[in-house]
């Protein structure tokens, strides 16, 4: 779309103004997280404050490896998150095309359980949640921080890729049974390439709904060499010195792999906002 | 195949709801398994807890204020990035970044900025000269406009992208028959764009609504239970504190109940004062 907005115009002069407080009010913040992760400690501190590092250092950077278990929360991080995509996709996946393909009894209901699921926020569940975690004995495990996760990830889940089930014709399985291939030949071949983006899209909601997680986190984990990366740098404040520098590096190397992912999904989000895939 | 996200969803989202309520009429400590039966003892201890009490009240103003400022802020963005200017597409981008990111991440930004001996937010208000001492922001007099200003500024990309895209159906011919009918910019939002994205407005309140009024982690993570945190001690972390640092976990239930009834009672009087006949 070619640019229509003439910027010596005042209303354009207006408009501009007003995108440029936006993006600085958006975007300053995450700036400056670099910034100071790149300063060395006594910069971070100079009055006025420096824009850009004077000195570029990446000492915050080795204090964080070396002086906190931040690799190991970051790894947790890394397997938590990526369990919960494989689960919540393949029981998501197997759900979603049976709730577009199959007629069956309640299926109507399944729909409205997962719009009852938008009442539900994380706050309300993790109190009962982590009683019954405790009394099967799984309190302090990966596993139970999986299922938590995958229990929140599937409603929103199932919406989306039943959108994108439906949106793959039925005459393309039709045509592949009729050349003689099985139906789980005609789900793997046909149904579920063409369903690729939208599998791939849901996956990366589920992981940024994982990766970004504080509260369970928070409550069923109590090992320090078990936690994940929110709960992990949270805890870096209880220091009785706040070393900024090493925080703010920290928060940037959690805040990339979301940002990146973030960039595949554009096109979905209103899709996946809109079926509560961020829910906050 | 829809089976096993039935049973997930029930045993990991629903049954802790049920067993919730459950718990709420008993004594029960968090960690260990013995439990009283007590009825509505909880409950009834609550109603004449004046920290209860508070914590309704600042629940209240935090999701109120929030709500109000994301929506205006939100409309407002909506109504800029829907404009033809260049650099569009990049701001629209960066604009969603507050939302994506890890809420760990979003707080730990702000508490930087808003440090009251190195934070960048004092320096340049001292700087041109609005304030003449350092502001305390997360003092007590200051915390709860901190929290709101972080909160609006986290959760208002929600608000811009259902808002955008609602705006961008919107069929230009309405704006050209306004201008040519003389209206203003004011009066071509107000009798057109207005009745257009009514709808969508409709959700997005309901949904930020039930999600600012159980937020947790933004809320918690501010003072991490330290502080000024009496000053900011909304329903949920209240509920938090019960069960967590108190070890009422049958406290901790009735606080997560009837945070549950009041949505769904608020639910109930929003949708019958502001749905007409149309569907969502």
């Amino acid at each position: 779309m070619t640019p229509k907005i003439n910027f010596f115009s005042m209303r354009g002069q207006f408009i501009y103004g007003c995108a440029a407080i936006l993006a600085v009010a958006t975007a300053f913040p995450f700036f400056w997280m670099v910034s100071t992760s790149f300063k060395p400690l006594q910069e971070i501190f100079v009055f006025p404050p420096h824009f850009f590092p004077a000195e570029f250092t990446l000492k915050n950077f080795e204090r964080l490896f070396e002086q906190t278990r931040f690799l190991t929360y970051f790894k947790n991080s890394v397997f938590v998150s990526f369990t919960t995509v494989m689960l919540t996709m393949t029981i998501g996946s197997a759900g979603a095309y049976s709730l577009t393909r199959f007629k069956f009894y309640g299926r109507e209901k399944v729909a409205s359980l997962i719009l009852f699921s938008y009442m539900f926020a994380p706050i309300m569940i993790v109190i009962p949640f982590y009683v019954l975690i405790k009394k099967i004995g799984l309190a302090n495990t990966h596993t139970a921080l999986i299922m938590a996760y995958t229990a929140f990830c599937l409603p929103f889940s199932l919406w989306l890729l039943r959108t994108f089930f439906q949106s793959i014709p039925l005459a393309l399985e039709k045509a592949a049974l009729i050349d003689g291939a099985s139906r789980l030949e005609a789900v793997v071949y046909v149904v579920l390439p063409l369903a690729l983006p939208g599998i791939i899209a849901t996956g990366i909601f589920t992981f940024i709904l994982a990766w970004n997680d504080y509260i369970f986190v928070r409550i069923l984990i109590t090992s320090d060499e078990l936690k994940t990366l929110s709960v992990g740098i949270a805890d870096l404040y209880n220091a009785t010195v706040i070393d900024w520098g090493m925080i703010m590096s920290g928060s940037m190397l959690i805040t990339v792999p979301v940002l990146v992912f973030f960039v595949f999904i554009q096109r979905y989000l209103i899709a996946g906002w809109g079926a509560g895939a961020m829910k906050g | 195949m829809i089976a096993p996200s039935v049973l997930l969803i029930c045993s990991l989202l629903v049954y802790p709801v049920v067993y919730g309520i459950w718990l709420s009429l008993f004594k029960k400590h968090s960690f260990f398994p013995d439990q009283r039966f007590v009825g509505l003892a909880n409950y009834a201890y609550l109603m004449k807890n004046s920290d209860f009490w508070m914590s309704v009240w600042y629940g209240t103003v935090y999701s109120v204020s929030t709500i109000f400022f994301q929506i205006v802020i939100g409309i407002i963005a909506a109504l800029i990035v829907n404009e033809a200017f260049k650099g569009r597409n990049f701001v629209r981008g960066v604009i969603l970044f507050p939302y994506v990111i890890p809420t760990v991440v979003a707080i730990i930004l702000w508490k930087w900025l808003l440090n009251n001996q190195f934070g960048l937010v004092n320096y340049l208000l001292l700087a041109v000269g609005i304030i003449d001492d350092p502001i305390s922001w997360m003092g007590m007099d200051h915390i709860m406009t901190s929290l709101i200003l972080i909160s609006v500024w986290e959760f208002f990309p929600f608000v811009v992208l259902s808002v955008l895209a609602r705006m961008q159906t919107i069929p230009p011919v309405l704006y050209k028959a306004a201008k040519v009918d003389g209206a203003g910019a004011f009066r071509r939002f107000i009798h057109v764009t207005l009745p257009q994205i009514r709808n969508v407005l409709f959700v997005v309140i309901l949904l930020r609504s039930i999600w600012m009024f159980t937020k947790f982690d933004t809320v918690w993570l501010l003072t991490q239970g330290g502080g000024a945190e009496k000053y900011i001690r909304t329903l949920p972390v209240y509920a938090y504190m019960r069960t967590f640092m108190y070890y009422q976990a049958g406290m901790g239930s009735a606080l997560a109940v009837i945070m549950f009834i009041i949505l769904v009672a608020a639910t109930t009087i929003y949708f019958k004062m502001f749905r007409r006949e149309e569907e969502i």
